[in-house]
């Protein structure tokens, strides 16, 4: 941990239940995306690119996938003798019942022994759902040279769009002077991305207090920030730019995995010096058949096409038999859609098998189909 | 523990694959665009549960060496097992001298180390599935000294030139092993794959150095056929020798045809390889790709038919690649065409618009070169 001193605490405990039945068995930063990803890939491939060694990730529901996930840090190359990648749920301690974590500060919290142990003087607290990439040591120089008790990344949003986010208010020099969290009429258009560097003694002592405080939501966004401005903090903002998305939605999902079409697409996952890493499944290459006709898809290894696939993503191990047709849709790890059949704006769930000729999903819906069952074909 | 350890044998120098065998050693090939041969010959060790195993490196073992790395990827215990990578071939590519037998000696001090019974010894030039774990059993079962895997092939006129053939009697005692110099279509092409115990293969490696200092190992096994129980164990499935240009260009066309790789890739028998950790590969709106394998980290615009596609390619607009492999990290710029080729890794086509070769002779475009 010696390279900048600082360690990283993904949250990922959130189940993300707007996207319905994908996250029934697992946690929102376990969801797959990009062909061959799952989400939680990207703050912690983030986190191994930027130098952080050490990173703690704070699970809760459904845990298992996403714990067993993780905690593989030699995916990410997080796995050399003073590195790792640590799953840490909720646990019966000494001195305190079992509990869950009652809010994102809470979960921190109730790792501050975790944290301690490594003696950090800056602590990064990330969000296990969002795809982007950013380099945290920049911001962290950032935060050295403002001699700042807290940073926050921050994105320009279109102003019309802002009462929807954390807005930060700043002064001319980037130092934050005001919070609004969804304000109805923003002063700003710099959105919170949920991305903080404290400060590590500072932050500790504000999350001793704040477990005490018995009306505190114990959160970042509605307690944390808002004691250290009224304090008299040094908070400044570091503006981020470039793709920044949060998945809230099965049509956002939908969204940032066609957003990989175009080839010069801000997120650029083919930038070799910055990869995102992930599992390495066993697969065969792409094969590619000889009826098949491909137009503007965005397909990883596995997959085996002998129909028409055009404006879609296709994950690990999709099938897409003779005469089918897979029209703007992503088809997630292992899905088949047989012989003859014809998806359409849909996002067709991991495993779930479209039947012989069956018609799923309308070019002109407005809202993109979630399959996440199997579906009957017709003979 | 496991019963044997495993050693994955350099090709000799009977064998030379033109052009390609410049930068690296045969079991270092792509093979179907994201693996390489010698994932074959491990993967059969690890599946087989051998985690201790000894892959010989001849010249320009860098990219065998990086490939390898620390096993991990194989399956292999990092604890229990262990993937040694052992050099050896000080002289030059051709040297006579430069047999398995002379590297196998350099190395007898690891050899003798190893604490398993027996040794199965694979090749790193040579693609196909086999279960030494069933080899293992058959061969204690026989009560043989030494187990050989063969193929029985009726092409052996024109393919497996160079490879060794063995002579069977009807009980499939091994009568001799001897060089398959193309004179007849049907023969039991050798595997280059044994199993004996390892003290016997000591004791091998000794008679050999005491006889002559150019013996390989087939050799001294050929020569010990009267005197030991050698016998014969047919192998059935995808059996393919790397031992030329074309025979490497057939090896992966074959697995074009998705049917094929049923008899390669079993859903029980992991082939492992290196994560390079590419990103899916994009199909432009231009693209028209059939008939094809592609591998991850690709860009298509242009037209792939019959053809593989490694990892990492970019097939600019208005270009067509036909019955051509296309090695990992290579580009291929706008309105080329490209048929009968082999792509070497890291070449960039973006001059010469014109790559047309025979069918039967396939081209050659070398690692790295510009055209």
């Amino acid at each position: 941990m010696k390279k900048n001193n600082m360690l990283a605490m993904i949250l990922a405990g959130g189940r993300g239940s707007r996207l319905h039945d994908l996250t029934n068995k697992v946690a929102k930063p376990a969801v797959s995306y990009g062909g061959k990803y799952r989400i939680v890939d990207f703050p912690l491939s983030n986190c191994a690119n930027s130098g952080i060694d050490i990173v703690g990730v704070l699970t809760q529901y459904e845990s298992i996938l996403l714990n067993s996930y993780v905690a593989a840090g030699g995916r990410w190359g997080l796995d050399a003798k003073d590195s790792g990648v640590f799953v840490l749920p909720p646990r019966e301690k000494a001195d305190a019942n079992l509990d869950v974590y009652r809010g994102t500060a809470d979960a921190i919290s109730q790792n501050i022994d975790f944290i301690d142990a490594y003696e950090p003087e800056y602590v990064l607290i990330l969000s296990g759902d969002h795809i982007y990439k950013m380099d945290y040591a920049d911001m962290l120089s950032e935060h050295i040279e403002n001699n700042a008790d807290a940073t926050i990344a921050v994105i320009e949003v279109p102003i019309k769009e802002a009462s929807r986010f954390g807005i930060m208010n700043t002064n001319e020099t980037g130092r934050i002077v005001e919070f609004e969290e969804k304000p109805s009429v923003p002063k700003s258009n710099l959105a919170s991305m949920g991305i903080y560097i404290f400060t590590w003694k500072l932050l500790r002592q504000m999350l001793v207090e704040d477990m005490e405080k018995e009306d505190s939501n114990h959160d970042f966004g509605k307690d944390i920030i808002p004691a250290l401005l009224n304090n008299g903090g040094n908070l400044f903002a570091y503006k981020f730019k470039g793709y920044w998305k949060d998945v809230g939605t099965i049509d956002s999902l939908w969204e940032a995995n066609m957003d990989l079409l175009d080839g010069n697409n801000e997120l650029d996952l083919g930038d070799s010096s910055w990869k995102i890493y992930t599992e390495d499944i066993t697969t065969l290459p792409q094969y590619i058949g000889a009826n098949a006709k491909i137009k503007r898809a965005y397909i990883t290894q596995g997959c085996v096409i002998n129909g028409e696939v055009k404006n879609s993503v296709l994950f690990t191990g999709a099938k897409v038999g003779n005469g089918a047709k897979v029209l703007d849709t992503v088809l997630m790890p292992n899905s088949v859609v047989e012989d003859g059949a014809v998806v359409n704006r849909a996002l067709i769930a991991d495993g779930v098998k479209i039947g012989k000729g069956a018609i799923v999903g309308s070019a002109d819906s407005e809202n993109i189909l979630l399959v996440a069952a199997d579906i009957k074909g017709v003979e | 523990m496991a019963k044997a350890f495993g050693i994955v044998n350099t090709s000799g120098n009977h064998i030379w694959v033109e052009g390609m065998q410049d930068y690296r050693p045969i079991g270092a090939f792509s093979f179907l665009g994201r693996y390489r041969i010698t994932d074959f010959p491990i993967s059969n060790m690890s599946n087989s549960d051998i985690d201790r195993i000894q892959v010989y490196a001849g010249s320009n073992p860098r990219s065998l060496i990086e490939h390898l790395g620390s096993g991990r990827h194989y399956n292999i215990n990092s604890k229990r097992g262990k993937l040694q990578i052992l050099f050896a071939e000080s002289q030059a590519k051709n040297d006579i001298y430069n047999t398995d037998i002379a590297a196998f000696w350099e190395n007898l001090d690891s050899i003798q180390k190893m604490k398993e019974e027996y040794v199965v010894i694979a090749p790193n030039h040579m693609i196909y599935v086999m279960s030494f774990r069933k080899l293992l059993k058959e061969h204690e079962k026989s009560g043989a000294d030494i187990t050989l895997l063969y193929h029985s092939v009726d092409n052996a006129n024109t393919d497996y030139l160079n490879c060794n053939y063995l002579t069977l009697n009807r009980q499939n005692g091994v009568l001799s092993v001897s060089t398959n110099r193309g004179t007849e279509p049907n023969r039991d092409i050798f595997m280059d794959t044994y199993v004996m115990k390892k003290d016997l293969f000591i004791e091998l490696i000794q008679r050999a150095r005491a006889l002559s200092s150019m013996y390989t190992l087939a050799q001294i096994v050929n020569i010990q056929c009267e005197e030991l129980d050698i016998r014969g164990y047919k192998h059935e499935g995808y059996f393919a020798a790397v031992t030329n240009f074309k025979s490497y260009y057939d090896a992966n066309m074959k697995m074009i045809d998705y049917e094929n790789t049923k008899e390669l890739f079993l859903p029980e028998w992991p082939i492992y390889t290196r994560t390079n950790d590419s990103c899916p590969t994009q199909y432009c709106e231009t693209a028209n790709v059939k008939g094809s394998v592609v591998s991850n980290g690709c860009v298509i615009e242009g037209t792939v038919e019959n053809s593989i596609i490694g990892r990492g390619c970019v097939i600019k607009k208005g270009t067509v690649i036909k019955n051509s492999i296309i090695l990992p990290s290579s580009r291929v710029d706008e309105n080329i065409h490209v048929e009968n080729y082999v792509v070497g890794k890291h070449s960039k086509v973006i001059h010469c618009k014109e790559l047309i070769a025979d069918v039967d002779t396939p081209g050659y475009v070398r690692r790295g070169d510009t055209l």
